[in-house]
């Protein structure tokens, strides 16, 4: 009945030896670590940032922004901004705050660097009326509310500039939660959205976040 | 007084145990792996719900909990208080005397508030590959005084999970694998839908009036009689997609005795080490939906215990088979957090524990079903339903539902309201009669 029976030291040897051992050596290009700087930025992209970012940096949930293709310069100054928290809205003190407190400044740039290498994310083209809406805002503006088209920091193709982030092709969910924080706080430093989105009404940021989200083709 | 009256009598003890425990619970502290990793507690815990995880959450369970930068103090305490208002306990007593020969445990205190339990937790990293979470808890009412009320602490060893884990990730590859020794079968499992982790949170027990809570009514386990054993398994979790763990375990003695610390140790022996646990998940997330469907197995030998346990005695250890299918669906994104869960459990003893004569040959068999849903909004306020139902011998077949309502008034205090009902109850005549009120504040620091 109970043929399988192994002593119990011999069959957990072999298993304690290896915990032991594992205890002594790491991999440093597979390292969690977040408070070491030899840690490769890249490992900690794809060992950390990429459980909620996509190893690609294609989040699969809204919860998180994508941030495949995103411009250089702006992961640069968000990730200097969650780690100084300086950035106050939710996704600081929940996440990014504790996680980019001990990285270096070459660790922000190299964590910076892969994501900005990774294929551009990619819009799923949907068409709607809202996404038309949107769309209008992005090219156009709203003039009588002195609202600037966005494509002109953000780019005709949503890709961003430096500073300003890629656009096309990020969750609506996330945008939109951004545009309520530039418009009703000032939990974001060092950007002039709280200027542009301050007569922006709910339903219009839901259009402009609905038509990042699809970015179709220009009519 | 309407027949709701008892639950109004419990109100002023409940108020006031919530306006001390408010006054006295620490603010805005977090626990330790939230100190590792400098993150808030809903980045692991469901809408703050503890235990239930998140995605990110289960990948920081598999990666080893090695995420962040070891802390100083890897530790965090929690302490639970509580007030426990039965329907009718003098009837359910009585109903257990005449039908069973023992009534609920002494104290029968019901509306009284009272301290429950405390634990402590050592974990975190410990290096790149390896991390620990281990828990030892002090139940403020596990041990009879000499007259036999359960009046007295007891603190002992609880769940434990040392692990090894490495993760591979490419663009086109993900691969996280590692080996657990824990001394709970599937501890290690980062599902709620486990054995481990599906008992509703907060437990208590210790005295009569909290014998029927939701935590003390059926779940799909192991079947094993005693407290904690010493196992080995080891996982790997392919494509964020397949997840697959096999282990076996053993007593908790020599080197592991520590799993089972301070817990009868004849009361956990199982019979060497021919005491297999698996478990099969496949998991799929899309949007802000997470889902799981699994499937979880033990066949393990202990000793029966009933009248002390004889080793030399091949004939009385017995088996135990337990195979399960669960599923687990979370929708997460702020200000929402959906939780629906589902367990389904068939298991087999041979012979019997129910049959005090351990030569006996005829099988025992109970069907466990369970289902939870949960929401929770801004990880502040929520709501929970559940239903229970375990057929089989007479001697153990209960059905019931549970409602509770929550508060998190900051990350690491719930305070909640919950109520168990029952329409089938072994030993109780009018199964109704032991529906129970809990007030609870949990805090963890």
């Amino acid at each position: 009945m109970n043929k399988l029976n192994i002593p119990m030291a011999a069959g957990w040897l072999p298993a304690l030896a290896l915990l032991v051992a594992a205890t002594g050596c790491s991999i440093t290009e597979r390292s969690r670590e977040l408070g070491n700087p030899a840690v490769p930025g890249v490992a900690t992209a794809q060992q950390v940032c990429s459980t909620c970012h996509g190893v690609d940096g294609n989040s699969t949930s809204p919860q998180f922004p994508k941030l495949a293709g995103q411009q250089k310069d702006y992961l640069v100054s968000q990730l200097k901004n969650f780690r100084g928290h300086d950035r106050l809205d939710p996704p600081g003190p929940e996440y990014m705050w504790g996680l980019s407190h001990n990285l270096s400044d070459e660790q922000v740039e190299a964590i910076a660097e892969y994501f900005n290498a990774q294929p551009p994310m990619r819009p799923n083209g949907a068409n709607s009326e809202a996404v038309g809406a949107g769309m209008q805002i992005y090219r156009q503006g709203i003039p009588e509310k002195e609202v600037p088209p966005c494509q002109s920091c953000h780019g005709p193709d949503g890709q961003g500039l430096a500073g300003f982030p890629r656009l096309a092709g990020q969750h609506a969910n996330y945008v939109l939660r951004q545009l309520h924080v530039f418009q009703e706080t000032n939990f974001r430093p060092g950007t002039p959205m709280a200027q542009v989105t301050h007569l922006l009404t709910a339903e219009q940021m839901k259009d402009v976040a609905l038509f990042l989200q699809a970015f179709p083709a220009a009519q | 007084m309407s027949r709701l009256g008892w639950i109004w009598r419990s109100m002023p003890g409940a108020l006031a145990l919530a306006a001390l425990l408010a006054v006295v619970s620490p603010a805005h502290a977090i626990p330790a792996f939230a100190r590792q990793t400098g993150q808030n507690c809903v980045s692991c815990h469901a809408g703050g719900q503890y235990p239930e995880l998140t995605p990110y959450g289960r990948l920081f369970k598999m990666t080893g909990y090695t995420i962040g930068q070891r802390a100083t103090v890897p530790a965090a305490i929690m302490v639970e208080g509580s007030m426990a208002s039965m329907k009718n306990t003098a009837a359910v007593n009585n109903s257990l005397t005449n039908n069973t020969g023992a009534g609920l445990p002494t104290p029968v205190d019901s509306g009284t508030p009272v301290a429950d339990v405390a634990s402590l937790f050592l974990g975190g990293k410990i290096t790149n590959n390896f991390g620990a979470f281990a828990q030892y808890t002090w139940d403020f009412h596990g041990a009879a005084d000499d007259a036999g009320n359960n009046t007295k602490t007891h603190g002992s060893a609880d769940n434990m999970d040392f692990r090894f884990a490495d993760h591979i990730i490419t663009p086109s590859q993900d691969f996280i694998y590692g080996l657990s020794l824990n001394n709970n079968p599937s501890v290690s499992d980062p599902w709620n839908t486990s054995w481990a982790w599906a008992q509703y949170v907060p437990a208590s027990g210790g005295i009569g009036a909290n014998s029927f809570l939701d935590a003390a009514a059926p779940y799909p386990g192991s079947g094993l009689p005693g407290d904690l054993y010493a196992g080995l398994t080891a996982y790997a979790y392919w494509q964020k997609t397949i997840y697959a763990e096999l282990g076996v375990y053993h007593t908790a003695k020599g080197l592991f005795h520590f799993f089972n610390a301070n817990n009868d140790p004849t009361a956990s022996v199982l019979h060497g080490s021919n005491n297999p646990y698996w478990r099969l998940a496949y998991t799929r997330d899309w949007g802000a939906h997470s889902l799981m469907v699994g499937t979880e197995g033990m066949y393990a030998h202990p000793y029966d215990t009933t009248n002390g346990v004889d080793y030399g005695d091949v004939q009385s250890y017995q088996s135990v088979k337990s195979i399960g299918i669960d599923s687990q669906y979370q929708y997460l994104l702020d200000p929402h957090t959906v939780t629906a869960q589902v367990m389904l459990q068939h298991q087999t003893q041979y012979p019997s524990f129910l049959d005090a004569n351990i030569n006996g040959t005829v099988p025992a068999t109970v069907t466990t079903f369970r289902a939870k849903g949960s929401y929770v909004y801004r990880a502040f306020v929520g709501g929970a339903a559940a239903i229970f139902n375990a057929s089989g011998d007479p001697s153990i077949a209960t059905r019931g539902a549970m409602l509770e309502a929550f508060v998190l008034p900051v990350q690491n205090i719930r305070v909640g309201l919950q109520y168990t009902m029952f329409s089938r109850l072994p030993g109780v005549d009018h199964p109704s009669d032991a529906n129970t009120l809990f007030f609870y504040v949990w805090a963890a620091y």
